[in-house]
């Protein structure tokens, strides 16, 4: 079910996001660092869940408020001449690695447990 | 808990959606931008480029024109200097020739001067010395002949060249002193050379009517010469009171 749901969504989003008019280049910016603030929410949420602390709200409002946080802050640097998007990026990215490295240990120890079960069997 | 799986589930697929919309999005752009698309621009970008293509352009500008500038110098140097050198130069030649400042050589007349002496004298005939003023004259007739270069005892007669009597008649040598070109020479025997149409000098000088005809006391004789050479005027051209009217 919550993958079907998955599925058709990024679908839909796809469809819309290729027909959907292009905006001016100067947004792309708050767009692209929007992404990368969405894509850290999604691992969070997804290295929450393999460790049970899934919190719905928790996710939802980390995703919008994440976004547009990230948005604020790049057009507050854009005003002022400097370049915080790239602190946002830091922070972002180094949170998607941490939490990758998470979802990794943990299909890892899932796999080798797995194995060795097969192993004692045989 | 079925409602609240419902819930999770939509928003899941919204979030989904969202992402992928904004992330599709964005793949446009990027891509557009990669093609430089005026239209995706805002106003103050286009605005810069404006700015930045004009000063280049202007930039550019300045450099051709600098450049066509040096290139038509160049142009003008190249086509003119080649003619301007030979015509300079050839002037230059004709201006030196006429002024006396080259050796020169070529068709002429040699007359040789001297006083008659004693033994050769005729009846009703006495001795007489060589003025300035027979050398005047015969440097006037040669003149009117044509000559083009002439010199007095190896003197090139040029345009400021003075052919004058000084003083009284030399004693010891029995001689004038005659200063041409501002140096005495005090002989008896003067050796004319002229460049010029040979026949037309020699006519002038010795035929009917000329100067030696008139003249009594004096042996003058006449060498045509196919290579007369008469050295240049070694003195120094000076000018201290003429000035250049434009």
């Amino acid at each position: 079910m919550i993958f079907i749901a998955i599925t058709i969504g990024c679908i839909l989003g796809a469809l819309v996001g290729i027909n959907i008019p292009t905006i001016s280049y100067t947004y792309s910016s708050y767009l692209a660092i929007a992404i990368i603030a969405a894509l850290d929410s999604v691992f969070g949420g997804i290295s929450g869940t393999l460790k049970g602390e899934f919190d719905f709200k928790v996710f939802i409002s980390g995703f919008f408020c994440n976004s547009i946080l990230s948005i604020l802050l790049t057009y507050l640097g854009n005003k002022l001449n400097v370049d915080i998007y790239l602190a946002a990026i830091v922070v972002f990215v180094g949170r998607m690695f941490l939490n990758l490295t998470i979802i990794r240990k943990y299909y890892i120890e899932k796999w080798s447990k797995k194995w060795e079960e097969r192993k004692i069997k045989k | 808990m079925k409602k609240g799986k419902n819930v999770m589930v939509v928003t899941i697929s919204i979030v989904c959606f969202l992402l992928m919309m904004i992330v599709f999005m964005q793949f446009k752009v990027a891509k557009q931008t990669q093609e430089t698309d005026i239209d995706t621009m805002q106003e103050t970008e286009l605005r810069q480029q404006l700015a930045n293509w004009k000063t280049k352009y202007e930039e550019t500008k300045e450099k051709t024109q600098e450049i066509s500038n040096t290139l038509e110098t160049y142009k003008k140097e190249t086509s003119s200097d080649a003619k301007t050198k030979e015509t300079l130069e050839t002037e230059l030649k004709t201006l030196e020739q006429a002024l006396g400042k080259t050796d020169v050589e070529g068709e002429g007349l040699i007359i040789s001067l001297r006083e008659k002496k004693e033994s050769e004298l005729e009846e009703n005939e006495y001795t007489t010395q060589i003025y300035a003023n027979d050398l005047i004259n015969i440097v006037n007739t040669l003149k009117d002949a044509g000559a083009e270069a002439i010199s007095i005892n190896d003197e090139r007669i040029i345009s400021t060249t003075d052919i004058v009597m000084v003083g009284d008649v030399d004693e010891e040598f029995n001689t004038l002193t005659i200063k041409i070109n501002s140096k005495f020479i005090r002989t008896n025997e003067y050796e004319i050379k002229a460049i010029g149409n040979s026949s037309y000098l020699e006519n002038s000088v010795f035929g009917k009517g000329g100067y030696i005809t008139q003249i009594d006391g004096i042996v003058a004789t006449a060498k045509k010469s196919n290579k007369v050479r008469i050295n240049k005027y070694n003195g120094e051209i000076e000018t201290k009171y003429i000035e250049e009217v434009n």
